[in-house]
Parts: C-alpha cells; sequence; structure tokens
C-alpha cells in the first residue's frame, strides 16, 4: 500500500547490517545493543500488527510480553520445562487472552480501546505482583539459565544477536504479508473506516479480534526470548504501562502500520536511551533524571519534524529528490 | 417477481418513529427512487436495507434471502452495496487501494482485484486518478470513487444515498450520466435523491416518504403530481 519506502531494498540492508555486525564486533555493551533493538524492534512490530495495521491501538500490550516472560520463568523454575515450549505455552495462552479482549472490547473505537487495554494488563500486574505463592509476587523469579540451544541458554551474546535477528525478521516478514494480502487490505480499510469497510464486505469485527489474537501471541514470543536472554521477571517490569509505551512508542517514532518502522523506532529509543543514560546517568544527585529530559525532547522534535513517523518521512525525503521515480512498486502513490 | 422486496419495515429512535411500515419492491433491472422532504426516514431505510440498522419490525429479502439482522458485511456478501450520503473514502489510501476494498470481496488475488479495480476507475471516469491519495479527490471525484468502490463488491442491488448531493452543478449531469449507463447495462438499482429533476428523470418508479411513512409508489409523473406528495413538499395550499 502507501505508507512503506516501497520494497524491501531497506530491510535488506538494514538486516543484513545486524547480520553482519556480530561478525567483527566482540564488545558486549554493542552486542547487548544490537540485541534489544532487534527484540524491542520485534516487540513493537507485534504491536504494530494490531496497532498499526488494523488500528487497534493497545497500550496494554506489555501484558502479553508479559504472559511470555513469566512462561518461561514458570515453566522454567517449577517444572523444569524447555523455554521452546514455554515459549508456545505463552503465545497461546496469549492468544486466548487476545482473543477475550478482542471480543469485549470489539465495539470500543480509539482512546476508549487503549484504556480497556491498560485496565486489561493492569489486571495482570496485580496478579502477578499479589499472587505469591505462584510468581512469588513483586520480588520477581530468577530464570534459570542452562546452557545449550534446548534449554535457551547461551554464553556467546553473537548466538543472541542472531537469535533475535531471526524473531526479528519473522516479524518484518509478518508486517509484509499485511501490507500486501487480501487481509492487509481489508485491515488498513477497517482501520480507515470500520462501517466503509463493514458496507464492502469487509469482516471487520473479526479480523480485528484476529488482529488483536495474533499481535498478542507475537507479543508473548518476544516477552519469552527477552526473560530468557535477561534472566530475571519482575511483574512491575514485565506488566507496566510504561513498557506498553514503549511499544507503540517505537513504531509510532518510526512509522505506525509500515513493516520497518518498528525497528527504527526501536533504533533511535534504544540508542538514545543507553547512550544518554551512560553519559548523563551518574552524574550529581540533582541531575540524576536529565537524560529523561534530553531523551523527551529528542521525541517531541521526531514527533515535530516527522509526525507520521521515520519511515513516511524518509519515503517522502526520497520523493522530493528531482531525480526520476521509479512507479513499479505496485500500489505506491504519488 | 421482485429481487429485492422490503415489507413492513419500522424502526424507533427513543419516542421518535423513523420508518413506519414501509414496503415495497424492486424488481430485476428496475430504477427505483426514493424521495421525501428532509427527516422522512429515507437514510433510516437505507440503513436498515444495508444492515446497519436492526428495524424494530418487518423485514427485508433478497431475491427470497432474509437479510434483517445479519451484519452490513454479510448483507453485502450476499450483494447489496451502498454509497454513504456523508462520503466516507478511506482517505489514507490511494484511490485504486479504495476500489481494491470492495475487489476482495469477491476475490482472494490481490493482483485481480488490482486489474478489476483499475478497470472499474475507468468506468466511473477516475482512471487517471488511481495512483492519488483518495483524500486529494473533490467532491465530485469522491462521489464516483464510492460508486467504483461499491461497484467492485458485485452488487445485486446497489442503493445510492444522495448521488448529486453536495456536488457543484457542473458535475451533476456526468453523475447522472454514469448512474443511467450503469442501470441500462442492467444493475438494479434503489436511489435516494433530493434533486427532483434528476430523479424524475432517471427513475422507473418512485417510492414517497413523509414522516416516516410511505405516502405514494409509481411511475415518476404520477407520483410527482400525487396530491400527498405536493402537500409533503410545499405545504397544503399548493395542494389542489
Amino acid at each position: 500500500m502507501t505508507r512503506g519506502l516501497g520494497g524491501v531494498g531497506p530491510a535488506v540492508a538494514l538486516f543484513g547490517f545486524a547480520a553482519i555486525v556480530p561478525l567483527f564486533v566482540r564488545d558486549a555493551f554493542f552486542l547487548d545493543g544490537l540485541i534489544l533493538i532487534l527484540l524491542w524492534g520485534a516487540a513493537a512490530s507485534a504491536w504494530n500488527v494490531a496497532g498499526g495495521y488494523a488500528g487497534q491501538i493497545s497500550l496494554g500490550h506489555s501484558m502479553f510480553f508479559g504472559l511470555g516472560a513469566y512462561s518461561a520463568a514458570l515453566l522454567g523454575t517449577k517444572w523444569n520445562v524447555s523455554p521452546w515450549i514455554a515459549l508456545v505455552v505463552g503465545a497461546a495462552l496469549a492468544t486466548t487472552v487476545g482473543f477475550v479482549i478482542g471480543f469485549l472490547s470489539n465495539r470500543l473505537r480509539g482512546p476508549y480501546f487503549g484504556l480497556a487495554t491498560i485496565a486489561f494488563s493492569q489486571v495482570f500486574l496485580i496478579a502477578g505482583s499479589r499472587w505469591r505463592g505462584f510468581t512469588s509476587g513483586s520480588e520477581g523469579i530468577a530464570v534459570p539459565f542452562r546452557p545449550g540451544f534446548w534449554t535457551l541458554g547461551f554464553v556467546d551474546k553473537r548466538a543472541w544477536a542472531y537469535l533475535m535477528l531471526v524473531l526479528a525478521i519473522g516479524l518484518y516478514l509478518i508486517q509484509l504479508y499485511l501490507e500486501r494480502s487480501r487481509r492487509g487490505y481489508q485491515l488498513a480499510a477497517v482501520r480507515e473506516d470500520e462501517d466503509a469497510a463493514l458496507s464492502l464486505g469487509v469482516p471487520a469485527r473479526r479480523l480485528k479480534v484476529a488482529a488483536i489474537a495474533v499481535s498478542a501471541a507475537l507479543a508473548s514470543i518476544c516477552g519469552t526470548l527477552w526473560a530468557q536472554y535477561v534472566g530475571f521477571v519482575d511483574p512491575f517490569y514485565v506488566f507496566s504501562v510504561d513498557l506498553s509505551v514503549r511499544f507503540a512508542l517505537a513504531a509510532v517514532t518510526g512509522g505506525i502500520g509500515t513493516a520497518l518502522g518498528p525497528f527504527l523506532g526501536a533504533a533511535l529509543i534504544t540508542v538514545l536511551e543507553t547512550s544518554l543514560r551512560a553519559r548523563f546517568g551518574g552524574i550529581a544527585a540533582g541531575l540524576v533524571g536529565i537524560y529523561l529530559i534530553i531523551y523527551g525532547v529528542a521525541l517531541i522534535l521526531v514527533m515535530r519534524f516527522a509526525p507520521q513517523g521515520l519511515v513516511p518521512w524518509l519515503a517522502s525525503l526520497r520523493r522530493r529528490r528531482p531525480a526520476p521515480r521509479a512507479t513499479g512498486t505496485a500500489g505506491a502513490a504519488p | 417477481m421482485s429481487l429485492l422486496t422490503v415489507s413492513g419495515i419500522s424502526k424507533h429512535f427513543g419516542g421518535i418513529t423513523a420508518n413506519r411500515d414501509i414496503s415495497f419492491e424492486v424488481a430485476p433491472g428496475e430504477l427505483v427512487g426514493i424521495i421525501g422532504p428532509n427527516g422522512s426516514g429515507k437514510s433510516t431505510l437505507f440503513e436498515v436495507i444495508s444492515g446497519f440498522y436492526r428495524p424494530d419490525g418487518g423485514e427485508v429479502r433478497l431475491d427470497g434471502q432474509r437479510l434483517t439482522g445479519l451484519s452490513p458485511d454479510r448483507v453485502c456478501r450476499l450483494g447489496i452495496a451502498r454509497t454513504f450520503q456523508k462520503l466516507r473514502p478511506f482517505a489514507g489510501m490511494s484511490v485504486v487501494d479504495n476500489v481494491m476494498v470492495g475487489a476482495l470481496t469477491r476475490t482472494r488475488d490481490v493482483r485481480h482485484a488490482r486489474a478489476r479495480a483499475l478497470g472499474l476507475l475507468d468506468r466511473v471516469g477516475l482512471g487517471d486518478k488511481a495512483y492519488a491519495h483518495a483524500r486529494t479527490l473533490s467532491t465530485g471525484q469522491r462521489k464516483r470513487l464510492e460508486l467504483a468502490r461499491a461497484l467492485a463488491t458485485e452488487p445485486r442491488v446497489l442503493l445510492l444515498d444522495e448521488v448529486t448531493g453536495g456536488v457543484d452543478q457542473r458535475s451533476i449531469p456526468g453523475l447522472v450520466q454514469l448512474v443511467r449507463e450503469l442501470h441500462r447495462d442492467g444493475l438494479t438499482l434503489l436511489v435516494i435523491e433530493h434533486n427532483m429533476r434528476v430523479i424524475t428523470a432517471v427513475a422507473q418508479r418512485i417510492v414517497a416518504l413523509y414522516l416516516g411513512e410511505k405516502i405514494a409508489d409509481g411511475a415518476p409523473d404520477a407520483v410527482t403530481r400525487d396530491r400527498r406528495v405536493v402537500e409533503a413538499y410545499l405545504g397544503q395550499a399548493y395542494a389542489q
């Protein structure tokens, strides 16, 4: 459709770059940054499936991420289950919860849907922090580290980088499908105008629920891998509104409803956050929060100059160039 | 034999009666106009037929199949397409993508849908605008877009809500001509229209509504001369 950069060239370049970097760079700090960019990009992409493509702006997606994280932690510690199975279990749980939320909030549009998702995610926060017997409550759970592929434990960060790269590319391809397939067009119609979509035979209600359920499952998978990578699950982090906002923010700054946007947004946010924290984080007590202020200002600037997000902004820069424009791409509007 | 059968439709909003026991039929290939002053229940009737409102009484059938109670998307897939009085293009999408959404209701193949959409855009005279953003179109062009989008769903009956409403005078003849051509090609149409000159020129039959009730149903000449219709539009003093 019309929002992307047209073609997969930029994505191939970016993911190719991410694939080559670990071959030459051994610096743990740098690799950690790469891993987190890919992971947050994937999580923001999962959010984008519902928020960007179907227009169901959720502010509660941390609950799905948290379900995946807790599946890994609880199944691993209590029953010694492989994280790969936990990944499937978490995704199944998240899909179920996604279906329930999708059905219950089917008629809610715009901000009301967002508010409903915040409420649902708070239920999980309360369950995660108060159900001490099962979840260890607010102390959180350490995820057991057992080296090996089946147990999803890698000492070498490069292994993590490649695993996250596979995840990221998978999420990118799912979004690409949503841009080019029949279902993608129908979802875009629902996002633009639900009644008009209904009048054209689009099963809007069913598609919305399906988009939320798929988005939930994908966010849960990201949560499982994150828990295995970080090694610790804390309810106040994984079920927080902050985390939900982070997914939405990365997708919005990168370009909502674009396949590459969530990754660019995640890269921008992660780089800004970590570099600013490294530079300004440790100064005198009075300036502890200064990095947050700079971070906020930077985001305001992005929204001021690229309100549609980075991908549409870059696309418009490219169009402004005098060189003749290739019009071969399917559906690329001037 | 009728294609679309509306029988005994009633719809209330609180204490207000928008439709009261409205019945009429549309034969295959017919072009039926619906007229009536503001607030007479024309648009409500459209919402009921297209499945957006559930009537309090009565039912709508298409070729014998009951539509009442079905969701709007089901109604569309069974063969009823509509345009909106207040136009609702997918503003953020290109013109051809708008029409493709309609076409994809009938085909799973995106490329096929695109080809069909481009063909329909040519037909309604928007071929050169195919890759423009829908939000850049004029009102007249948006009417044509809505028409193409609805046609893409391959309707058996097309409901048009105010084809010429809000369109500048110069664009009206072209739109009227387009509706005529669609009818000539065999499409069954039910058309709401305020512009009396337009509706009497294109319709084979006219149904007149007033305060939610059907007050006349027949040939355009007869209906426009009907005493109750004249009264409804102009007041009692003019009805002789």
